[in-house]
């Protein structure tokens, strides 16, 4: 990574981008959109479907350029930072060539960008030395995205922005994925990210920009975000001792509420921890058959 | 970082293994080199029976080698109309490649690929019995490769004005169909012929063969010299016609 620039990672100003149907309406994906990021912010961008996150990223990156305002990427317009390696992507619409093999991509995009000798150093870093003879259509959707993070890993970016980054991934190669992006981070790469998976953004990221309608709607750290929006939840761990395979001790829990009523405690609710987490522990390579489940992991923290 | 400067090496770098990805395309190659070769052994090997200033095995070299050559233009071509439109060309767009430089590349991918099967045809004819005068040779061999390219301007347009999937498949085979009717496979006569004159093949195909032919064509009907080329240049501006229609066809919808 070259030196950090006094310029933003992004600065965008009144960005605009209005689409013309075949009908003659128009659509604005993307409506007056300000936004600066600073070098090494970590970013999570959230929103429905159709909030205008691609399009926003589309015109980062200089593919789609916009209709009304500016944004500028390292003091430069998108097009020249990506052509520069400064910035590069995980693209939801970005294709691979069906019969090269992974190696081969990696190479076509690295010697485009005069980076041959970052080849090797990208494949293991996504994880890929397994697979790099095989050709990209026999590999699986999480692979195939994993072939994606590699090649914007390629020109060694400033600025990586991922849009929905682990679509296709497996619990374990999702955590794996965030595992290096976090490493990337704290050597002071950006990231902006656009995900489904709201929990990703939570672990992840320090800031949250929340998108509805092509406008930002809440713009923050990620924990006031949640806060202010989302209101809070209390969660404590029960003593091992009232936690049994079929669930806690419903004695113990009618004493846990006579014990809070007092304080206008009310609805006192009962959640396991995640699905995701059991998975894990159901699945992880040095989980004994049957008795995979911990129950200090399922009696985690609810959220 | 600030300059980027697209190097000659990183275009040649991309274009080889790109090149190798389409000799591995078993079924690519089977149209663009072994039916051909295969059809010259079957209907050319051993007719020593003269055509103008050489024989009817060169005649046949010939054809074959221009089917060759035009399903290889036709096949890269259109198979890169379809990476441009498909994710890949967003790929590529976040490197330094220039669209201006992608088309360099694939027009030299495009006549690499459709020196193939000219040079393994007339390699065969050349071993076997195809005869005729030394500039027969050069000459319809320069004009087979380098003619070629008009169908890569055809595959484009095919391609991108059907935006799908399968559309390399069609123009692939609609160029079996042009090939018959375009006099390369089997000589036509009558009416068949009257309409061939006018369909793409036909005066590239006929002009590849005027060294050796001086345009008798093997039912004794004589095409002069500007058939073939005004056939060739009308074709020309309709396929790149087309092909501009489809490209900013394709722009509007973004």
């Amino acid at each position: 990574m070259s030196t950090p620039a006094p310029a933003a990672a992004i600065r965008a100003t009144g960005l605009t981008k209005s689409f013309r149907l075949p009908d003659g309406a128009s659509v604005t994906a993307v409506d007056a959109v300000d936004l600066t990021v600073a070098p090494g912010e970590i970013v999570a961008f959230l929103g429905p479907n159709g909030a205008g996150k691609t399009t926003t990223v589309d015109m980062l990156l200089g593919l789609t350029s916009p209709s009304a305002g500016t944004v500028e990427v390292y003091g430069e317009a998108p097009g020249r930072a990506v052509a520069a390696g400064r910035v590069s992507a995980v693209m939801q619409t970005g294709g691979l060539l069906p019969d090269f093999t992974v190696l081969e991509t990696v190479q076509a995009i690295a010697v485009l960008h005069g980076r041959r000798d970052r080849v090797t150093e990208v494949v293991e870093r996504a994880g890929l030395g397994p697979i790099a003879r095989r050709r990209v259509q026999a590999c699986s959707g999480g692979e195939q995205q994993r072939l994606k993070f590699a090649l914007a890993l390629v020109p060694d970016p400033d600025l990586i922005v991922l849009d929905e980054p682990t679509t296709g991934m497996d619990v374990g190669s999702r955590q794996a994925f965030w595992e290096t992006m976090r490493a990337d981070a704290s050597s002071g790469r950006t990231i902006v990210f656009a995900t489904h998976y709201l929990a990703e953004a939570d672990e992840f990221a320090a800031r949250t920009v929340l998108m509805k309608g092509g406008r930002i709607v809440a713009d923050g750290p990620t924990a006031d975000v949640r806060a202010a929006f989302g209101g809070r939840t209390v969660s404590f761990r029960p003593p091992a001792a009232v936690v049994h395979r079929d669930g806690v001790d419903p004695a113990w829990l009618a004493r846990v509420e006579q014990a809070l009523a007092p304080l206008g405690v009310t609805d006192v609710e009962l959640s396991s921890a995640s699905l995701e987490a059991a998975f894990l522990a159901l699945t992880s390579p040095d989980a004994g058959p049957g008795t995979g489940i911990s129950t200090d992991d399922l009696a985690g923290a609810s959220r | 970082m600030s300059t980027t400067l697209q190097t000659p090496a990183a275009l040649v770098g991309y274009a080889a293994l790109d090149l190798r990805r389409q000799v591995r395309d078993r079924v690519q190659m089977f149209f663009v080199v072994a039916l051909p070769a295969f059809m010259y052994v079957v209907f050319g090997l051993g007719s020593d029976d003269p055509v103008g200033s050489g024989n009817v095995a060169m005649y046949v070299m010939i054809s074959m080698a221009s089917y060759g050559a035009v399903t290889a233009t036709t096949g890269v071509a259109g198979s890169a109309a379809v990476e441009r439109t498909t994710g890949w060309g967003r790929q590529l767009a976040l490197t330094p490649l220039r669209p201006l430089s992608f088309i360099a590349l694939k027009t030299g991918l495009a006549m690499a690929v459709a020196a193939v099967p000219v040079a393994l045809i007339y390699a065969i004819g050349a071993a076997t019995s195809a005869s005729g005068t030394t500039s027969d040779w050069l000459l319809s061999g320069v004009i087979v490769w380098a003619g070629s390219a008009l169908f890569a301007v055809y595959g484009l347009a095919v391609c991108l004005a059907f935006r799908s999937d399968n559309s390399v498949g069609i123009a692939s085979g609609l160029i079996v169909i042009m090939a018959f009717l375009g006099n390369v496979f089997t000589p036509m006569s009558g009416l068949i012929l009257d309409i061939g004159r006018f369909t793409p093949l036909y005066g590239y195909a006929a002009l590849a063969r005027y060294p050796l032919t001086e345009g008798w064509t093997p039912v004794d009907t004589h095409d002069p010299l500007w058939l073939p080329v005004a056939n060739v240049l009308a074709w020309t501006v309709i396929f790149a016609g087309v092909a501009l229609w489809g490209l900013r066809r394709g722009q509007e919808r973004v």
